[in-house]
């Protein structure tokens, strides 16, 4: 699934320490080998930021007593950083002073555990703060779902667009999108209901996903339309490919409506190298694509070559009768 | 502090914990080494590697289960965060020795 790879981690959480008493560093260990967790330790703030980028964590164990970087700078970096400011960091300290607790929190720690530690309160924060973590995560992702198709979203889709785009201009590489449309799907919710149309765009949703590449970002763009953005993929690949998925959709048998085929027209903007043009435009392309497609008579590709500037219609893929 | 007289042996709080007897013991037998790098420091004036070690002591003494070290540890700390002149070494010294022997009646079980 496209999805698939960015969904909540199922292994075990991965938790880093950063401090720099090698003392803590086993003890820790010591106390949480019971955890279903993967301790990574760092012995100064600037390891630990190193050890941020490298591994990801779900959460951070911060020591706010360190020569050199201390914790309270290392918990301004992680939290100055948009890839990393959702991580939870506990705070550990020596001092029980309320100053730095405060300090603490306003710099958005999530929690702040005394040393030395009691066990049982240190485990029961940490897997507080990794639930909420992993709860938070989930909800990020859901945000992004398509609840009927289970393909990412609209507002998935046009912020991804954007980043996309950018990535091509800057790394000169090829880039296509393609904008997929049911024909008369207004009519097959009419005649057999709209259980029937939603089997239909979860139908449709599962063909593209499942024969798009790892790397094609499947997308419901609303209504019956979908889009697939093919990174890596010129105009003629993605033609090729858009067509091989418009022959499948109609090959299929509904359950629902055995005698009742589905087509779908498919819009396709492509470019081989970047060309300067913005998101915006580049979706526009593929719109106007699917639209000509729709005027020509359904069920077929239209390719706009944005290189060549101008839609054309893929004339040895179009639909024969 | 009602320690500076005793004699009799500093046990873990975490003695009897299972989890912890491997690392009690190792934290135990290193502590001589620890005691000398401090009193080493102490002798030489470097001060803020004192301060250092006397800080790392003091988180590892309590993680280890042996709270009065850490509190020990935390006085020599504390004197030298405040700065240490003339009239302050001797104050240190004593807070010094009182950590080395209170280290030096630590067993492992």
């Amino acid at each position: 699934m496209t999805t698939g790879s960015e969904t909540p981690s199922s292994t075990r959480p991965r938790v880093l320490v950063i401090d720099d008493s090698p003392d803590v560093h086993r003890l820790l260990k010591a106390r949480l080998k019971q955890e279903e967790i993967e301790i990574i330790s760092s012995e100064s703030g600037e390891a630990g930021i190193v050890e941020l980028k490298a591994h990801r964590p779900d959460l951070v164990l911060l020591d706010l007593d360190m020569p050199t970087m201390d914790g309270f700078e290392v918990l301004r970096a992680i939290k100055d950083n948009a890839e990393t400011v959702h991580i939870p960091v506990i705070v550990l300290s020596g001092l029980n002073s309320a100053e730095d607790k405060v300090s603490a929190f306003d710099l958005g720690a999530h929690d702040y555990i005394i040393k030395p530690f009691e066990l049982t309160e240190l485990r029961v924060r940490i897997r507080a703060a990794l639930r909420l973590n992993f709860l938070l995560k989930m909800l990020a992702q859901r945000a992004q779902i398509d609840g009927l198709t289970g393909l990412w979203n609209r507002a998935y889709f046009d912020r991804r667009v954007q980043d996309e785009v950018a990535r091509v201009q800057r790394h000169d590489g090829a880039l296509s999108i393609a904008f997929f449309d049911a024909d008369h799907f207004k009519s097959i919710n009419d005649t057999f209901g709209h259980p029937a149309g939603d089997a239909v765009l979860q139908g449709l949703g599962q063909i593209i996903q499942r024969d798009s590449r790892q790397s094609d970002i499947a997308c419901r763009y609303g209504g019956e339309e979908f889009v697939l953005i093919m990174p890596a993929t010129g105009p003629a690949d993605a033609l090729a490919f858009c067509d091989r998925l418009r022959l499948q959709i109609e090959a299929v048998v509904w359950p629902r409506h055995p005698e009742r085929r589905v087509t779908v027209s498919i819009g396709v903007a492509g470019a081989t190298t970047p060309i300067g043009v913005t998101a915006a435009a580049w979706v526009e392309a593929a719109d106007k694509a699917l639209y000509t497609a729709k005027k020509s008579g359904r069920n077929r590709v239209v390719l706009t070559d944005l290189l060549a500037g101008h839609a054309a219609p893929a004339e040895p893929l179009r639909k024969a009768g | 502090m009602g320690t500076g007289n005793h004699t009799e042996p500093l046990r873990s709080r975490f003695a009897g914990d299972a989890e912890m007897v491997e690392l009690v013991h190792e934290f135990v037998q290193e502590l001589p080494q620890r005691v000398q790098a401090l009193q080493g420091l102490m002798r030489a004036s470097h001060f803020d590697e004192l301060r250092r070690a006397a800080h790392q002591l003091k988180g590892a003494a309590g993680g280890y289960g042996f709270p009065s070290i850490s509190e020990s540890a935390s006085h020599v700390e504390k004197l030298l965060h405040a700065g240490v002149g003339q009239a302050e070494i001797s104050d240190l010294q004593s807070r010094v020795d009182e950590l080395a022997k209170l280290c030096g009646r630590a067993v492992a079980a």
